[in-house]
């Protein structure tokens, strides 16, 4: 059983674009006109952290109508509502709390003090919009009656068209597919239009030129860059508030960390010292093979940083919290088992009195199905959280529909992100604790000075 | 194999119920004669804001309240977005927390205590929690479900060995782990909060984990030394693993202290409800998947062996 050796080049390839993905990843890549930073690539720094360890913002909403009465049921479909909304904006780490007895939603959501791009103004009237989606025959809304609201979509979804370009396909119920066959036939015969309205302002005007549309689908469209497509498809989404909700602009508040305020910088050191002394203990004990761990958890810890941060263009960044730290903690740790498993592996392989070769190359082999199935439960467990308590739309949530829809929108942030996290973390832990490890290890074993056993916990004179 | 230790399974499985067992009892009685302290989020409550001017700080701050509330709370420090408004608040659990003679009384104390900083109430709300009830719902139905799928792909992949049953025991160990958490928490009086959540998620995937590496053994040693009884397999399985468990454990639970010490040195006193229950998770998730779930799952079929 004599397997292919790896080249002893192999080895510092793999050194070097690991260290060059976590230099990236932490530090970012970034330059400086004048006094403007310009940043080309992500890096820690532009981490949005949650409440719990930098702060953020208080806003109370009051419902913008009076002299209606307002249900407890009201207050607590508006707070799922806000949830949802919130999720969909990527902030994951809020609190949502609801004063029944003066008809007040107070939210509360993080804000990194000199955050650019993140508006906190913008994002509370964006959650307090009512998000009615109303749709009109005729060029505006001057006919009074909407023929149908956003109640009757099942599912918006953002789309590329040819004609068209970004456009929200809408999927509609029997109820809103009958009322669009109808308004869409109107149209054709009499040559008129027909109007969509998103909260009282005119999102798109269009003919029916090619006839009553009857399939229970409709598109939006009217020149939509991507973001605002996919903002649109998720607010429909989302549902509409029972009543818009205004806040009282000096009741917004800056909050300090509820960690404390110093929580962020001592986590950082708290971390890398923890970090420090996890590469230390397995450096002792396992000597060169030590030394690839460490590699490969500084890979894997960049990565999953890397995907946070929104390093990789296609990932959006994403809040941290405590939680979703813990699913690093808990990645990192499957981490350093899966390389204590293969280490020790290998022990009992020199034990046996193998070569460095042949215990390498065993131990791995025979940690292999340990690792894996230990890692593919640990993916089922964060599967299952981000489909249960994230937003309902997410491609994972979908596969667990049909058992959470039983339960309303109870979506909980603190709870995805840890999910999120701790998935992220796996995925890169098989890559880098894994692949990279296996391959680094075989490789630096073919340099000369490295070819003691006794460098990987083998006998003195194996 | 090398294996210079020898453990008898079935002795560290009494050794370690009795262990767990006193955990619990203690957890729960704590929990029962002295309380269990549940953050805002969990039971609602109530949030008094006071503004003030200049300077105070927060320890002041907490420390005059205390002399007028003889209940569990937080303060947070605030500022408002717009103006220049300084702001604290405190934080209530619990229901009825917000009776006017309360809040009369703290508007005396602090108002005293800083005469020169222009106290007022500034806001008060009673809140409902912000956890809602159909979260515990879903939390339940996640756990079940998880605990499902874990039962069918340990099933699936240690069919050899008898899977299901494997599954079943690895969960027994798990439900002592989280119990483990929550008894720290009962006995350390340590708020429950939402730091207590990812413990409890943390610890589910760490302990799943540990006991396959155990199972993972015994397939293996099923495949090379099939004459071996399962109770000799579990004790060779044991041996085996048991170098890798300490290793593992013993550097995440010091990992895990290096974090609290670091936080505590700093006064980050914030991170003990997450620190301090996730290490007796970690140490109970190595004992009880060495020996709990696989010492009952011999038991197990042993017993389904003899009928």
């Amino acid at each position: 059983m004599k397997s292919k050796r790896v080249g002893k080049p192999v080895f510092f390839v793999i050194f070097i674009l690991i260290l060059a993905l976590t230099y990236t990843a932490f530090f970012g890549i970034s330059d400086y006109y004048g006094d403007k930073k310009k940043t080309y690539i992500k890096g820690a720094e532009d981490i949005r952290w949650g409440i719990d360890i930098s702060g953020g913002v208080e806003a109370v909403f009051s419902p913008d109508i009076k002299d209606v009465k307002i249900t407890s049921d009201d207050m607590a479909s508006a707070k799922a509502i806000i949830e949802t909304r919130l999720v969909n904006l990527n902030i994951t780490d809020y609190e949502v709390y609801t004063d029944n007895a003066n008809n007040q939603v107070i939210v509360r959501f993080p804000r990194t003090a000199g955050d650019d791009d993140f508006d906190p103004q913008a994002a509370i009237q964006e959650l307090g919009a009512s998000a009615q989606l109303e749709f009109y025959e005729g060029d505006d809304n001057s006919s009074g009656k909407p023929f149908m609201t956003g109640e009757v979509v099942k599912k918006a979804v953002a789309n590329y068209d040819e004609e068209h370009g970004y456009v929200v396909s809408l999927e509609l119920n029997s109820k809103g597919a009958d009322a669009f066959a109808v308004a869409t036939s109107n149209a054709y015969t009499n040559g008129t239009n027909i109007s969509i309205y998103m909260d009282e302002t005119n999102i798109s005007t269009a003919s029916c030129s090619n006839g009553a549309i009857t399939g229970g689908s409709a598109i939006i469209y009217g020149n939509f860059t991507q973001d605002a497509a996919i903002d649109l498809a998720n607010k429909i989404n989302a549902g509409s508030l029972p009543f818009a909700l205004t806040v009282d602009d000096s009741k917004l508040q800056i909050i300090s960390p509820s960690l404390g305020s110093d929580a962020l910088r001592v986590m950082v050191i708290a971390g890398s010292i923890a970090f420090g002394i996890v590469c230390l203990l397995m450096l002792v004990r396992y000597r060169v093979h030590g030394f690839v761990t460490c590699i490969a958890l500084l890979g894997q810890l960049a990565g999953t940083i890397a995907c946070i941060s929104g390093y990789f263009p296609n990932v959006s960044s994403f809040t941290l919290t405590v939680p979703g730290i813990a699913g690093i903690i808990l990645s990192i740790g499957v981490g350093v088992d899966c390389n204590v498993i293969a280490a020790e592996r290998i022990r009992d392989e020199f034990a046996k009195g193998k070569t460095i070769d042949g215990a390498i190359d065993s131990g791995f082999k025979n940690s292999l199905s340990a690792i894996i199935d230990g890692n593919v439960t640990i993916v089922i467990v964060s599967l299952v959280l981000m489909g249960a308590f994230g937003t309902p739309d997410s491609l994972i949530a979908k596969v667990f529909s049909p058992i959470m829809s039983l339960f309303g929108s109870s979506i909980t942030g603190a709870i995805y992100s840890f999910g999120y996290t701790l998935l992220i973390g796996v995925i890169f832990n098989l890559i880098m604790g894994v692949l990279a490890s296996k391959y680094m290890l075989k490789s630096i074993s073919q340099l000369k000075f490295l070819r003691k056993p006794a460098l990987y916990g083998g006998k003195k004179n194996g | 194999m090398a294996n210079k230790i020898n453990v008898n399974n079935k002795k560290m499985l009494k050794i370690c119920l009795i262990v767990y067992a006193v955990v619990i009892i203690t957890g729960i009685l704590f929990s029962i004669f002295m309380g269990l302290k549940l953050d805002i989020n969990f039971s609602g409550g109530a949030r008094i804001t006071y503004s003030y001017t200049g300077d105070i700080k927060q320890a002041d701050f907490t420390s005059a309240v205390k002399t007028a509330l003889d209940k569990n709370f937080t303060v947070s420090k605030n500022e408002s977005l717009a103006g220049n408004t300084k702001t604290y608040t405190i934080n209530l659990s619990g229901k009825n927390a917000l009776s006017t003679e309360i809040q009369e009384n703290i508007t005396k104390a602090l108002s005293e205590k800083f005469a020169d900083n222009n106290i007022e109430l500034y806001d008060s709300n009673s809140v409902s929690s912000s956890v809602a009830g159909s979260f515990f719902a879903k939390s339940m139905v996640a756990m079940v479900l998880t605990a499902l799928l874990v039962v069918i792909y340990v099933g699936i992949r240690f069919k050899n060995i008898g899977g299901i049953s494997a599954a079943l025991t690895a969960l027994c160990a798990l439900i002592l782990d989280l119990a483990v958490t929550f008894c720290t928490c009962a006995i350390f009086r340590l708020q429950i909060d939402s730091n207590y959540m990812a413990v409890v998620l943390t610890i589910l995937g760490y302990s799943l984990n540990d006991t396959i590496v155990v199972y993972d053994r015994v397939r293996e040693n099923k495949k090379y030394y099939p004459q071996l009884s399962l109770n000799d397999n579990m004790n060779k399985s044991i041996s085996g693993v048991l170098t890798r468990n300490i290793v593992t454990s013993v550097t995440t639970v010091i990992a895990v202290i290096t974090i609290i010490v670091v936080a505590e040195i700093y006064g980050l006193t914030t991170l003990r409800t997450f620190g301090i229950p996730m290490a007796f998770g970690l140490v109970s998730g190595c004992f009880s998947s060495l020996f709990v779930a696989g010492p009952l799952w011999v038991l197990w079929k042993e017993r389904k062996n003899a009928d």
